[in-house]
């Protein structure tokens, strides 16, 4: 085998592992009972299925600033989904929300 | 005077920072700066108007064992997540934790809050004054999420070269209050 499919079929398990995080993230989306539990299946397997497919993609990336811009939108989305989660929460617990109701 | 200077260079390095992250982004084509300088303008205005004084910034030397610690927790927070969802009966306990906060940089509590939201079972939910509220999918054992979130606490109070005070005990409310009322001073002043 060479380097090259080495890698290839390295990217693809990465893909498809990060791709079983985001159903899981979904099925404890649909099967968790409250708003506030939602948020852990949204944030904790979603960050862990986009950092596995970011990983893939990385391995195939071709080049340095590509692989940056790969690494940059991971930070992105984990920094906006925390935060997210939080206030979304915050809003839930305090009852205080446009859909307090 | 002094506060206008360090104005000026908090803004010249926020610019380059906001300016490298559109290139990243954006790649080198010229026409993306339509949008990428009024973009990067308002990331720096927001910035600005959103960071606080009493920040502070991560140290780099610590920052470097934060981050695979970081990455390990956050794949054992979604190995645990999945497993508890994808059983044929799902192992929840889900429930509300209150822990008092013995950080007191902004930065840094942001940083926690932030974080905790991504380690295994634990959400922050709310932060009022001192007390932070934590959703956890397994409420059950309160010792030991007490023990996880004073773990991270102390790890992000490294990361930003903050000594935490001794760990006040659910045992003994008055001292935590006293220690609160001390912070409350501190943040006023």
């Amino acid at each position: 085998m060479t380097p090259a499919t080495l890698l290839l079929w390295l990217s693809t398990a990465c893909i498809l592992a990060g791709a079983f995080f985001f159903v899981a993230g979904t099925v404890g989306l649909m099967r968790l009972p409250d708003r506030l539990s939602r948020l852990h299946a949204l944030t904790k397997a979603d960050n862990v299925g986009l950092g596995l497919l970011i990983l893939g993609l990385l391995l195939e990336a071709p080049g340095v600033l590509n692989g940056l811009k790969l690494v940059l939108v991971w930070l992105f989305v984990l920094v906006a989904s925390a935060t997210g989660a939080h206030l979304i929460a915050k809003r839930a617990l305090r009852g205080d929300g446009e859909d307090a109701h | 005077m002094t506060r206008s200077k360090s104005t000026f260079g908090a803004i010249l390095l926020r610019l380059l920072l906001f300016a490298c992250a559109w290139l990243v982004i954006a790649g080198t084509d010229p026409g993306s700066w339509i949008i990428g300088a009024p973009a990067v303008i308002a990331a720096t205005w927001a910035s600005l108007r959103l960071s606080r004084r009493d920040g502070g910034s991560p140290r780099l030397l610590a920052a470097l064992v934060f981050v695979p610690f970081f990455l390990w927790q956050s794949l054992k927070g979604g190995l645990d997540v999945t497993w508890r969802v994808m059983r044929p009966r799902m192992r929840i306990a889900p429930g509300i934790h209150t822990y008092r906060l013995r950080l007191t940089n902004a930065s840094a509590r942001v940083v926690l809050l932030d974080t905790l939201s991504l380690l295994p079972g634990t959400l922050s939910a709310d932060l009022r004054g001192d007390v932070l509220t934590v959703h956890a999918l397994d409420a059950a054992d309160g010792a030991q999420l007490d023990a996880d979130i004073a773990q991270l606490e102390q790890r992000i109070g490294t990361l930003f070269g903050e000594r935490l005070a001794a760990p006040t005990s659910e045992a003994d409310p008055e001292r935590a209050d006293v220690l609160s009322c001390r912070d409350a001073k501190v943040a006023q002043t």
